[in-house]
This record gives C-alpha cells, sequence and structure tokens, in this order.
C-alpha cells in the first residue's frame, strides 16, 4: 500500500506539471472563442429577444451587456438544473456575479462562458 | 462472556459491506447522465472518494457493539486501510479528470481549473483538503515516526475528510445524499475523539496488584470502581494509566490483552515493556488509577466444537492465559507455546501445573531462540492436525511463517484463525 501511495502521489504531481508546462507552451486564447466573438461581435439583440429563448432547449441569457446561447453547455453546468434554468430567457448579470452564497464565476468559467456569446445587448431599446 | 460469538461470515464480509454502502449511495445518487466522458468519470470519483472517505472514518470507531457488528476491530481496521486508500487514489483523479475535460474544449482550461490563484475558496477547500490527505498519508506511511507523533499527524486525515465535504457543499449545496455524509462523518469522528481517545466512555479501574514476570513483562489485577466490562477470554481492552504516588502514567490508550477474567469484574493484563510507554507501565504501582475502554476482538471467540491447536508466541500467550484460567478444557487442546529462552516465558509453571490437572491440555513449550522455531517439527508432534481449529497469537514474522506450513499439512483457512494487533 505505501508503494502505491508513492506511485499516485508522484504520477498526480507529474500529471499536474504537465498541465502547467502546457500552460506556457501553447496559445493563451482558445481559437475556437476567439472565432465566435469575431463572428458575432456585430449582432445586437434586445431583452425582448432573449426572452423568446427561456427554455432548458434554447436557453439565451443576458450577462453583462452580452447575449450568450448556453444551450449547449447546460448539460455540463456543475450545480443542478433548478438553480440555472430559471436565468433562462432573462438578464443574469447578477446570478452570474454571485452564484450561490454570493461568489462569482470563476476567471475560468469567464473562457468557458466566451465560447457560447452570440452577440450583444442593445439596452437603448 | 455474554455475547454471542460472531459468524466467519460477519467476520469476512460485514466490513466490506460496510464500506461499500456510503459510495455506492452517493455515485447513485450523483450518477451523470449526459456527460463527456472526462467530466463524468470526475464526478463519479469525487463522489465514490468522498463515500469512501466516509466509510474509513466510520471503520475507525472504536466502540464495543459496532466493532461485533462489524466482524471485530481487526477487520474493521483492515477496511478502514482499504477505504481510505481507495479513496485517496480517486481523489486525485476527480481533479485531473476535469482538467483533461477541460484540455479537450481548449488546453489553457486545463491548467486554469487546477491553478488555486484563479479559483474561489470552494476550490480551494478542495486543494487543501486533498493536501491534508496526502500530508496525512504521508506520515501513516512513514514506519519509524513514534507513535503518539504518528496518531497527532494522523489527525491530518480527519481534518481533510471534513474540509473534502466542505467543499463539496459549497459547490453543490446540501443534497441529502451530502448531509448524509456529512452527518454519518462528524458523528463517527466525534465519537472516535471524545469517547475514545478523550476517554469520555471508558470505565474507571484501578490497580489492585503488579505481579513481575520473566521477560520485562509484568501482569496487572485491575478492580472496577464502578460498572465492569463484560470481557471474555481472547479479547483485549484499550486501556491508560493514570499516576501514582511514585508513578506516572503515560495517559494514552493502548491495548492490552486481558490474562485473566475474575470474580466481580476484576481482570488481569499482561503488559510486556515494548515501546515506551508499556516499558514505563514496567514501573506501575497498586492504587494507580486506569480508564478502560472495550472489550474488542472476536479471538477464541465462542465454544469450540472441534479439538483445538493453539500457538502462542512470547506475549501473545496472553490470550490463551485468559481461556486456561476461566475454565478447563471442553475439547482435546494442544499449546505449541514458543519464547526466547526460559527465562523469558511468561506464566510457565502455571502452565504446567494446568497440565496436571486438566487431562484434556497438552502443552509443548520450547525455546527457539532469536530465529523462527522449527516448526516442521513441532507440526510433526501434534496429532491429527486437520480435525483442529489453529488459534495463533504472536509476532506477525511468526505467524507468516506458520501459516504456509499449516496450509501444507492440509489444514483448511478457514480453521486458521489469528488477529493483527495492529493500530497504525
Amino acid at each position: 500500500m505505501r508503494k502505491l501511495f508513492i506511485f499516485s502521489t508522484v504520477t498526480f504531481w507529474l500529471v499536474v506539471a504537465g498541465f502547467w508546462l502546457a500552460n506556457f507552451f501553447l496559445p493563451l486564447e482558445p481559437p475556437s472563442a476567439v472565432s465566435t466573438i469575431a463572428e458575432t461581435a456585430d449582432r445586437n439583440f434586445t431583452l425582448s429577444d432573449v426572452a423568446l429563448h427561456g427554455r432548458e432547449d434554447d436557453c439565451w441569457m443576458a450577462i453583462e451587456v452580452q447575449v450568450y446561447d448556453i444551450t449547449a453547455y447546460l448539460p455540463d453546468h456543475p450545480s443542478e438544473p433548478e438553480l440555472v434554468l430559471p436565468w433562462c430567457g432573462k438578464e443574469a448579470t447578477q446570478a452570474w456575479q454571485t452564484k450561490g452564497k454570493g461568489r462569482p464565476h470563476s476567471p475560468r468559467a469567464d473562457q468557458l462562458l466566451a465560447k457560447y456569446r452570440i452577440g450583444k445587448l442593445d439596452e437603448a431599446r | 462472556m455474554t455475547s454471542r460469538p460472531t459468524s466467519a461470515l460477519v467476520r469476512r464480509f460485514a466490513a466490506p459491506l460496510a464500506a461499500l454502502v456510503p459510495p455506492v449511495a452517493a455515485v447513485w445518487w450523483a450518477f451523470p447522465e449526459n456527460l463527456p466522458l472526462w467530466r463524468s468519470i470526475a464526478i463519479v470519483a469525487a463522489w465514490a472518494g468522498s463515500g469512501l472517505l466516509v466509510s474509513s472514518i466510520v471503520l475507525m470507531m472504536r466502540e464495543t457493539h459496532v466493532a461485533r457488528l462489524l466482524g471485530g476491530l481487526e477487520s474493521m481496521y483492515r477496511w478502514h486501510h482499504r477505504s481510505g486508500m481507495l479513496a485517496y487514489l480517486l481523489l486525485l483523479c476527480h481533479p485531473l479528470a476535469l482538467a483533461l475535460d477541460d484540455w479537450l474544449e481548449a488546453p489553457q482550461l486545463a491548467w486554469m481549473l487546477l491553478a488555486p490563484w484563479t479559483q474561489s475558496w470552494p476550490l480551494w477547500l478542495g486543494w487543501a483538503a486533498l493536501l491534508l490527505l496526502m500530508f496525512g498519508l504521508t506520515t501513516t506511511f512513514a514506519a519509524r515516526l513514534p507513535y503518539r507523533r504518528w496518531r497527532f499527524f494522523h489527525l491530518a486525515l480527519g481534518l481533510g475528510v471534513l474540509l473534502g465535504l466542505a467543499h463539496v457543499y459549497a459547490l453543490l449545496g446540501g443534497a441529502n445524499i451530502l448531509l448524509f455524509l456529512i452527518v454519518t462523518t462528524a458523528l463517527a469522528l466525534g465519537w472516535r475523539l471524545i469517547a475514545s481517545d478523550v476517554g469520555a466512555a471508558a470505565h474507571p479501574y484501578h490497580v489492585v496488584r503488579v505481579a513481575h514476570q520473566p521477560g520485562e513483562m509484568i501482569e496487572v489485577l485491575l478492580a472496577p470502581y464502578a460498572s465492569a466490562l463484560a470481557v471474555s477470554p481472547g479479547q483485549f481492552v484499550l486501556a491508560a494509566f493514570g499516576d501514582g504516588p511514585h508513578y506516572r502514567g503515560c495517559g494514552e490508550y493502548h491495548p492490552f490483552t486481558v490474562s485473566g477474567i475474575e470474580a466481580d469484574g476484576v481482570l488481569r493484563l499482561g503488559i510486556k515493556a515494548l515501546g515506551p510507554c508499556s516499558q514505563r507501565i514496567q514501573n506501575l504501582e497498586a492504587g494507580v488509577l486506569v480508564h478502560l475502554q472495550g472489550p474488542f476482538g472476536i479471538f477464541l471467540d465462542g465454544t469450540p466444537s472441534r479439538p483445538q491447536l493453539w500457538v502462542a508466541g512470547g506475549i501473545g500467550i496472553t490470550p490463551f492465559m485468559a481461556a486456561l484460567r476461566a475454565h478447563r478444557r471442553v475439547q482435546p487442546t494442544t499449546l505449541i507455546y514458543l519464547f526466547r529462552s526460559a527465562a523469558d516465558a511468561a506464566f510457565l509453571d502455571e502452565l504446567s501445573a494446568l497440565v496436571r490437572t486438566d487431562p484434556q491440555f497438552e502443552l509443548l513449550a520450547e525455546a527457539s531462540g532469536r530465529g523462527l522455531p522449527d516448526f516442521p517439527g513441532l507440526l510433526a508432534r501434534i496429532s491429527q492436525i486437520t480435525e483442529r481449529d489453529v488459534n495463533i497469537c504472536g509476532p506477525m514474522p511468526m505467524v507468516d511463517a506458520l501459516m504456509p506450513q499449516l496450509r501444507q499439512l492440509g489444514v483448511a483457512a478457514d480453521a486458521i484463525h489469528f488477529e493483527r494487533f495492529d493500530f497504525r
């Protein structure tokens, strides 16, 4: 059991070190996120547009003046669906910034979210 | 004395089954659907690992009824170790599988998931739990660490389990299954710390007499101040010796096998100088307050239905002394008693006297020096060995050397009984 402990612990830290090194040697921005933003940068939506997509199988949210279609991500979200689904079709900035017990989402979540951006929220209309 | 013998099935399967309940329940509840492969693996590993940590905590409870229900403390400790180790392996896989899942999205996301400075406190809790488990297990496997320090560092593992559960709670909130795991852990850990380690559930006794035996060993006679423990021959107690007029006890609980059970709850304990605390106990005097917990152990459990072969090495004679002193043999019983030299052999005169008064009892006493004894020669002197139940108590190298010899002579595996008194 002692050998198993040493082997598994060393392997764990080697894999963590591998992820750290990969972070240095690979490009900083995920290319898919960049292209999604670039392609959709000029599309504007109103809150009425967002409100038309308030279902589990068609879920848009407005967060920090951007509009996201997170339908494809919903099954991956760590928390229970009941926490996320009520925000489909709505302005969800507050929920984004204060997920359970007032904590903001992580920088990693920011990066993930960027992939699902489909346009800007037009606040004037 | 009064409790029913523990069946072979319970001895074998109760502890592993108990170890399986929390992880199976947790994975059943949290089993992911329609999620990517590595994310699913991460979730299953997290819940199975958390469940096994809870099992590991439950299996280190030192409570007489729980121990009997789960097949004895020895089996519980074996599965405490196994479930703890398996939990650790699964929990190491958890962050790595999550990182791999992110890697498939974009390689940079993997490191962002792992790097603590990009995270907030719920994930720091997870990292703290994993590092505490790592530290606690490092000290667990440090064989040379003195017992007292080893036990202190072992607390890191308990704290690691609590932080791990706090990590899950902070991320997911109070789901029923998680509350079940948290409450179970709190109760088991609380019982272990307060009732067992602090000794709130201990029974007060006092030292009536101390008899010095050959070979750096004493036999202590203890009488209860209040209610007495219901001890059977073959069992052991955890004893913490206090102070006396000229004696300073080390005050911590150590296991000692009962060597005699007398009227009015009076117990005899055979104590050999094996470590710093048991060395100090050799200077024990009458009047010292002793706290006892237990009894534990299922060695020599029940009335024998077949002829017996007992093998005792050194201090391993104590459970057999308790049985021989309790009553005459109901089955033909041969005791092979091994010691380094006659000057080290405790109870030899008393055993010789028992041979004369009990026709069912036979003694083969052998001084084996520092090496292993001539087992083939000794076992050749035992008649109808395959018809006998074999009970062994002694140092592990002796048990390990004896086992293959017995098997070679045709003794069935389930006819051989021994307990490993290892509390690390």
